[in-house]
């Protein structure tokens, strides 16, 4: 019944890389890796499969998902349609299948999505491992969202992260009297107020940003070693290490351009390009938004990046958005879809993803640090370490339900916009954010 | 009996001219409070109402031609008007996305959603305010209570329904979900349109011996025209711009609707582009728009009152 084996599909992918060079491939580096017998998944007949990911950051990266796609249909024959769905629409889609027990075989979901549905997913240990081994280990928040917490069971095969550190103009940094962005709390507000001074405001969104604000608001806890849940899954966040960071965040809101507070995602793009702002905290998008309009491209040139103020963190307190390939027990063909995520992992179709992607995503497999897209810009080099990060949603605590639901509530962010806006001190801010959380985690 | 005073030719010119002042003077201010208290009352407040209602659509309509320059560009340009039109962002839409593809599909499923739901809903109106059967007012009081329970409590179970009816995925997945919502509030609105209408048509057409279903379509249905309308306007508007149902049951680029399809396509990450979302937006509601004016008397006739007993 299973007369197509795994082994013969890898000769045949082989063979198929060899005669099948990607018209526009980028430039490729020789990724490090290690000889590893791949696990044995004897191909399903009839094996047909139904894929749902994230929109496209960018054109490439559909590009060349589409094309590494179309390259497993040919070297394993096994039919794989890809269906995109938008970021925040991704979430409910995700539910219908996993509750329905119907739809698409593999989904890529977002950081915990993974966790909220244990039940209806295949264990991935065998393919985690096997990858892990050969391509030098998971990067640290990878390994955190794709195990079950506290275990060694993978249950979702993390493909990339998207890091948020800070975007600035150099010139205007440089004329507010520093050469980058300082590592401390103290220079780094010195540097907000001289930015304003000079006529050059910040401005780190805090409105209900899914991506922006989570990021500003996750670094200002985590930079002063609070954190909202402990080990144990306790709620932790009325500590003297959030009031601290609070104060903080008060002070450096005074520095920032006016209506922060109502900033969603794409506010602080439009507000940089505009060069309304100076420095902010986003993906690449802002650079390459600049980059690739003739317009723009001189302001482009002054664009860099680099990692928030550690402050009082032990390592770089910021996280990153991680896209986490889980696969349904309700596939008809779970060899198949095990096999595609290993194939798309595999540095021959990574690589050139990765590469072509510009930064957008950064790689969760250690010997990806070695990819051509890390050398191709240092400009990029701030979002490389994007899954290396330690620091997650819900952190210190297990990934679940709740951690989600805490992040998606913008417990942290109101926590922070109330104080900042002056609506409430950073006690009775706190005091409203313990209270949310609580009742949460139902505690 | 009184007198009749002549009095003289200049007397009385005079004393005419001096009352008509007085009164032209009364009317003149009468007339100036008058108008200033319509200005006051009415004018100023449709004029407010006018701008809020209409101020989205004209936002939709500038950013659909703005070119990104002036859109990202306050500073050196008015925001509320454009210099330098371009057809970029419709070109785009149009020629680079499925947008007339999702065009049709949504028109295809707001159509069909709407024809059943009018279908059903006149059957269950009718029979609920007419045949008066045992517990006919619970039944309608049930389908109201189906009209209050919220689209993202239904969508998962109605999922699994799709799902095994083989529908995931394709049209009728839309078609035959949307009147889940759309026949309690026709049926509703239906309701009250027949009470509206003399029952004693009906008695006359039974006595001339009538079926039902003749009284239904010769009687009813005529002199419930503007309900029918009315009930249409508001079940189409519904599925058109539906979002929960469109996004949890079709996942192929190529079949979804345009409220669900324009956010897929033209949102990437945190990169909005604006001007082909809003252009999307434009072209998007305009059918609705068209819609509506055609028919906008018997709606509003529908909504004032029916057939005077």
């Amino acid at each position: 019944m299973d007369d197509i084996t795994r082994r013969g599909s890898i000769g045949l992918a082989a063979g198929m890389a060899a005669v099948s060079t990607l018209a526009t491939a980028p430039a490729r580096a020789a990724i490090p890796t290690v000889d590893v017998k791949p696990p044995s998944l004897p191909l399903e007949r009839g094996a047909t499969l139904r894929v749902l990911r994230p929109v496209k950051y960018i054109d490439p990266d559909g590009v060349y998902f589409d094309l590494n796609t179309q390259k497993f249909a040919k070297a394993i024959g096994v039919p794989v349609r890809v269906d995109y769905v938008g970021f925040e629409d991704l979430r409910p889609q995700t539910a219908v299948a996993a509750r329905t027990g119907a739809g698409p075989d593999i989904v890529l979901g977002w950081s915990d999505d993974p966790h909220l549905y244990t039940d209806s997913i295949l264990d991935m240990t065998d393919i985690a491992e096997y990858l892990g081994k050969k391509y030098g280990g998971w990067q640290t928040l990878a390994a955190l969202y794709g195990r079950k917490h506290n275990t060694d069971q993978w249950i979702a095969i993390p493909f990339g992260g998207s890091a948020g550190p800070a975007v600035y103009r150099k010139s205007w940094v440089n004329e507010a009297g520093f050469d980058t962005i300082p590592s401390d709390h103290g220079k780094f507000l010195d540097l907000c107020r001289n930015l304003k001074k000079n006529g050059h405001p910040p401005g780190f969104a805090l409105g209900n940003a899914v991506g922006d604000a989570n990021a500003y608001c996750g670094w200002l806890l985590w930079s002063h070693n609070g954190y909202m849940i402990d080990e144990d899954g306790k709620v932790s966040i009325n500590r003297p290490e959030t009031i601290a960071a609070l104060k903080y965040a008060k002070e450096l809101y005074q520095t920032f351009i006016p209506g922060v507070l109502s900033w969603q995602d794409p506010s602080n793009n439009k507000a940089f390009i505009n060069e309304d702002i100076s420095l902010t905290q986003n993906g690449c998008s802002i650079y390459f938004a600049l980059k690739n309009n003739p317009r723009t491209a001189s302001i482009a040139e002054d664009v860099y990046h680099a990692p928030m103020p550690t402050g009082l963190a032990r390592s770089r307190p910021e996280t990153a958005t991680v896209i986490n390939a889980m696969v349904f027990k309700h596939t008809k063909y779970p060899n198949a879809a095990k096999e595609y995520i290993r194939f798309m992992m595999e540095a021959e179709q990574y690589d050139p993803w990765l590469t072509a992607t510009t930064g957008y995503w950064a790689h969760s497999l250690k010997a990806y640090s070695e990819s051509a897209v890390w050398k191709s810009d240092p400009k990029l080099i701030a979002y490389r370490d994007g899954c290396a990060m330690e620091f997650y949603s819900g952190y210190k605590g297990p990934i679940n339900a709740a951690s989600g639901a805490v992040l998606a509530d913008y417990v942290n962010v109101q926590m922070f916009a109330a104080v900042s806006s002056d609506q409430a001190t950073p006690e009775e801010a706190v005091a409203e954010a313990e209270r949310r959380a609580k009742r949460i985690y139902k505690q | 009996m009184t007198d009749t005073v002549i009095l003289p030719d200049d007397t009385m010119a005079d004393h005419t001219t001096a009352d008509d002042v007085t009164d032209h003077e009364s009317t003149g201010i009468l007339s100036s409070e008058s108008r200033m208290r319509r200005i006051v009352t009415v004018y100023v407040p449709l004029a407010c109402f006018l701008v809020v209602l209409l101020f989205p659509f004209y936002w939709m309509g500038i950013t659909t031609f703005k070119p990104d320059s002036e859109l990202l560009d306050y500073r050196n340009n008015n925001p509320f008007w454009i210099t330098s039109p371009t057809l970029q962002n419709i070109r785009k839409l149009l020629f680079e996305t499925d947008y007339p593809r999702w065009l049709w599909t949504t028109m295809t499923v707001a159509f069909g959603a709407t024809a059943l739901s009018l279908f059903s809903s006149v059957l269950a109106a009718y029979a609920i305010e007419r045949l008066r059967f045992r517990g006919s007012g619970y039944v309608g009081l049930g389908i109201y209570m189906a009209y209050l329970v919220p689209p993202s409590i239904l969508f998962i179970p109605l999922a699994t329904i799709v799902f095994q009816l083989g529908l995931f995925d394709t049209s009728w997945a839309l078609i035959l979900t949307y009147p889940t919502f759309l026949i309690p509030f026709c049926t509703w609105l239906l309701i009250g349109y027949f009470k509206s209408i003399p029952y004693e048509l009906e008695e006359c057409a039974l006595i001339d011996g009538a079926s039902r279903l003749q009284i239904l379509r010769r009687i009813t249905l005529p002199l419930a025209v503007p309900g029918l309308i009315s009930a249409g306007i508001f079940a189409f508007t519904l599925s058109w711009n539906e979002f929960i149902y469109a996004l949890a049951f079709i996942s192929s680029s190529e079949n979804k609707t345009v409220p669900v399809a324009i956010l897929t396509e033209l949102v990437q990450g945190d990169v909005y582009q604006w001007g082909a979302l809003m252009a999307g937006s434009l072209l998007g509601s305009l059918p609705v728009a068209i819609f509506y004016s055609f028919f906008v008397e018997y709606y509003v006739s529908s909504l004032t009152g029916a057939v005077k007993e």
